[in-house]
């Protein structure tokens, strides 16, 4: 069976019938959300059953498309996207569940969201540089409608913003794609990763398209300043899936067509990418600790823990120790799912605690802790996670990541300071907001519902599991890092 | 002369259906005129397959039938049957109605030698044919703007096809034949040359719509029935960009000619996208988009003869074009020219309103719709053709093309009067939305049937 186009179109072509349905009330749109993601869920796991093999893609599936032009319908996973297709579908699951208290055209928001899901999986498992950027691009128009369709007060400029910004950031991609397929005659990716297919300055011009198309997505400085406007007014669950999948795209490329496609270009711009990363990580962190708008800073420290990802690929692409590099690379992969849950947790957190409020200001809580026990030390968790305290699950891969750092290039271990930043900002923001001295004006506000529970409850597991027991996911990442070839 | 003929059916039975629709027309049955029309297009569509894979020029060199022509046929015909049924939607039971029909297919005939055309007498006639029918169309209202936008449209063509005719005997006289097939001579005569490129920029860049040769281009749209207006930006610009293929690709490269015609596209998107970024009037917005689409059709022509992806590319874009062009112009048929009477269209309307999303993000080209896989055909061919910058303004263009299209989705959906849900749609439009719809969304999907 096809497992991974069932479970890359089964979303589509269930929102297209839920859109052909004559009936579309709330509870049917949000029934037939709830258990299309979680049958694709089901088909990932049964897709991670399967296994990965080591130096390689597994379980590919190809169709001819455009034979002419030597364009293919190909998927296959490997270590690298096989978790992050597994983080996605998991959090559309639970954003499928948060969803279902939406009333505002129910309907349509579950298809584009269906639609979303069927982009994002696709982008991870496609092997057609093509098909990638069809993928890649869906994704921009259906994020681009859930912004603007029932997202906050700005959301008009905000999504905007979002869908010029990051066209624009997509096209210079499109750009090396067309290169890289001049060279070949195809845009199979698996050939182009094989011997990758430039040298010399042409390699370079690519690597710096590719570059900029994934600095915009990642995001990182100087070309974050979408991330802010976009995920303060985009609803909850397009944040979550914003934060938690599609800036994993950014990344996911990095490895993917930039170190792997263009690695000797990569290496001679390795310390270029390297200062980058170091200085989005601080600046991200810095940047978040000035915000009093609680999804702002969540928002901001996405710059900074998506700048430990770039330093960890950088420092895999200027190392020549096969171990350094495994190490480092396995902690950048880690750190994309351990982000993806964490910040997911997070903006969830916050999501629940804006439809109680209307408010995301951090100075107009106070003692919530009290109130809304179980809202506050799931916030108390996912914000420790998030700073990167030792037994959650951004620890063993910032360890990792710094552990690489330090052999290979000892300066850019500066960027260990934004750890304590973070852990300055969510303090004070758990401070601010659940401790201290009771605002009265909370006192009728309701803890976490049994959905609510249901949402948040397995992002809290996996958050404590990864952090004591990362071995089950790092195994399966190792064994691609090392056999990477590049 | 009998084989020459058979080769000629697809535009012989266009030529006997036009004689039919004025017959039709002189009865006072312009339903029968449609009718001859719609017939007529689909038999001349269907004659057109058989000859898809022949290669060959008749009478002397003068017409060819090859896989450009061929393929020029089976998106100028039924893209023009669309048109009719758009033009029935809006002006059905008015005076004069049959004439439109049958001056849409002569209209049409005229796109179909300008798409064949292998000789610089068979590009006159052309360019004349598809002239004469456009005038009239445009000033069919017989009001004010409509004559204000013929009148313009009449003299910018006159001057504009004189200067072409003029320039052409340049050509004639470097070459010592009026054949395309024989342009090679031109080689190491760079003068002449460029004397005869300059003239067909002009003759073909104003069919075209071409920078700085635009000007006509929205009060024409804006002047004429919105039918008539989505018919021009199509049929007659798709087959002048044909028309261009086909004298281009015998002109030798070393003249420098690509360069020159890579510069008029680079100009010809920016100023199209920027002039549409500031205008309140859908006609007039959508007429500039056609003027930049024009400018990324170009980027295919650059190409000729040095990438293999420069045909098919043209092509593709080609018909992507005819399918969600048209159907952006259905939709205003419906909502309105005013930007104003967007405003909750795509409310009122949610299945028009996606319709309409769906021609707009192809038109920016946005993956995976029709109109992305001929912008990656473009970029292709000139970035093989060594045309990088090219393709890099391209590129930044649709950026802006993005910003332009999306001032019509925005306020479609704000919230709005909510008045514009009331009519009915005429069916014969119903028909033309849904077709091309089907066309924008289902053919980036199956692109592989293209020639490449």
């Amino acid at each position: 069976m096809p497992l991974l186009s069932i479970s890359v179109f089964l979303p589509l072509l269930t929102g297209l019938l839920l859109m052909a349905l004559p009936n579309k009330s709330a509870r049917i749109a949000h029934g037939v959300s709830i258990a299309t993601t979680g049958l694709t869920f089901l088909v990932t796991l049964a897709v991670w059953a399967r296994g990965t093999l080591p130096g390689g893609f597994a379980q590919v599936e190809e169709i001819a498309w455009i034979p002419a032009i030597g364009a293919a319908y190909r998927l296959g996973i490997d270590g690298l996207s096989l978790p992050l297709i597994l983080l996605t579908s998991l959090l559309f699951f639970l954003s499928a569940i948060y969803a279902a208290r939406i009333t505002d055209r129910p309907a349509v928001f579950v298809a584009l969201m269906l639609m979303l899901e069927t982009a994002s999986i696709g982008t991870f498992a496609a092997l057609d540089a093509l098909l990638f950027y069809v993928f890649f691009e869906v994704s921009l128009v259906g994020m681009y409608f859930m912004i603007v369709g029932w997202g906050y007060e700005e959301r008009q400029r905000a999504g905007l913003m979002f869908f010029i910004y990051t066209l624009l950031g997509s096209l210079p991609l499109l750009l090396a794609i067309i290169g890289l397929y001049l060279a070949t005659g195809t845009f199979d990716m698996r050939l182009w990763i094989e011997t990758p297919p430039l040298t010399g300055l042409a390699a370079m011009l690519a690597l710096i398209a590719m570059l900029f198309t994934f600095a915009v997505k990642i995001p990182s400085f100087p070309v974050h300043t979408w991330l802010p406007a976009a995920h303060v007014q985009a609803p909850t669950v397009g944040s979550v899936i914003l934060a938690g999948v599609m800036l994993k795209f950014g990344t996911y490329g990095l490895v993917r067509f930039a170190l792997q496609m263009t690695p000797d270009a990569f290496a001679r711009a390795g310390l270029v990418v390297l200062a980058f990363g170091v200085f989005s990580a601080l600046y991200g962190a810095f940047v978040a600790l000035a915000q009093s708008d609680l999804k702002k800073m969540i928002a901001y420290t996405s710059v900074n823990h998506m700048g430990y990802v770039v330093i960890g690929v950088a420092v895999a692409a200027l190392t020549l120790d096969p171990d350094l590099r495994a190490v480092a690379l396995n902690g950048a992969t880690l750190q994309m799912v351990s982000h993806g849950i964490v910040t997911g947790a997070l903006f969830f957190l916050v999501g629940m605690l804006q439809s109680r409020a209307h408010d995301r200001d951090m100075a107009a809580f106070g003692g919530l802790l009290g109130q809304v026990p179980r809202l506050g030390w799931a916030f108390v968790l996912s914000a420790f996670a998030s700073l990167g305290l030792p037994g959650l699950a951004h620890f063993p891969a910032e360890f990792q990541i710094f552990l690489a750092t330090l052999n290979a290039q000892p300066w850019a271990i500066v960027a260990i300071i934004a750890i304590v930043v973070t852990a300055g900002l969510y303090l004070r923001a758990i401070a601010a907001v659940f401790l201290g001295e009771r605002n009265e004006k909370w006192a009728a506000m309701p803890d976490l519902d049994r959905g609510e529970m249901l949402t948040i409850a397995p992002l809290l597991i996996l958050i404590i599991l990864i952090g004591i027991a990362p071995s089950w996911l790092l195994g399966m990442i190792d064994a691609t890092m090392r056999a990477l070839q590049f | 002369m009998a084989r020459d003929l058979s080769f000629l059916f697809p535009e012989l039975l266009l030529a006997s259906t036009v004689v039919l629709m004025l017959v039709a027309e002189m009865l006072r049955a312009p339903r029968l005129a449609l009718i001859f029309g719609l017939i007529g297009l689909g038999l001349s569509t269907a004659l057109t397959l058989p000859l898809l894979e022949a290669d060959t020029s008749v009478f002397g060199g003068t017409y060819r039938v090859d896989l450009l022509s061929g393929w020029a046929k089976l998106i100028l015909l039924p893209g023009t049957a669309l048109a009719l049924l758009m033009t029935r939607a809006e002006i059905a039971g008015q005076d004069r109605e049959g004439s439109v029909y049958a001056l849409l297919c002569l209209v049409t005939l005229g796109a179909l030698m300008l798409a064949g055309g292998g000789d610089m007498m068979l590009l006159v006639l052309g360019v004349v044919l598809t002239g004469l029918g456009s005038f009239a169309m445009v000033a069919w209202p017989r009001d004010d703007a409509a004559t204000e936008a013929a009148m313009k449209y009449l003299v910018f063509g006159a001057v504009t096809g004189s200067v072409m005719i003029y320039g052409l005997t340049f050509w004639f006289g470097g070459a010592g034949s009026t054949l395309f097939s024989e342009l090679g001579a031109l080689d190491g005569k760079p003068l002449i040359a460029l004397a005869g490129l300059v003239a067909v920029l002009i003759g073909l860049g104003y069919k075209a719509a071409l920078v700085p040769f635009q000007f006509w281009a929205p009060d024409a749209y804006d002047g004429a029935p919105v039918s008539v207006a989505a018919f021009l930006s199509v049929i007659t610009k798709v087959a002048a960009i044909i028309a261009f293929a086909q004298v281009l690709r015998d002109l030798p490269v070393a003249t420098g000619w690509p360069v020159v015609v890579a510069l008029i596209a680079a100009v010809t998107m920016t100023f199209g996208y920027l002039a549409a970024l500031v205008q309140s009037n859908v006609v007039r917005l959508l007429a500039y988009s056609s003027v930049a689409q024009a400018g990324y059709f170009m980027m295919g022509i650059v190409a000729l003869g040095t990438s293999p992806l420069a045909l098919p590319s043209v092509i593709v874009f080609g018909a992507a074009y005819v399918a969600m062009n048209l159907g952006a112009f259905a939709v205003i048929m419906i909502a309105g020219r005013d930007l104003d009477d967007f405003r909750g269209f795509g409310r009122a309307r949610p299945v028009i309103g996606v319709a309409m999303v769906v021609f707009l993000l192809s038109l920016t080209g946005i993956p995976p719709l029709f109109g992305f896989v001929g912008k990656v055909l473009l970029f292709g061919a000139a970035t093989e053709a060594g045309y990088l910058w090219l393709a890099v303004i391209g590129i930044l263009n649709s950026v802006l093309a993005l910003a332009v299209y999306l001032r019509i989705v925005v306020p479609m959906y704000q919230a709005g009067d909510g008045d514009a849900g009331r009519t009915e749609v005429a069916p014969p439009l119903l028909v033309v939305l849904g077709a091309t719809a089907l066309v924008t969304v289902l053919m980036g999907l199956f692109a592989g049937v293209f020639p490449g």
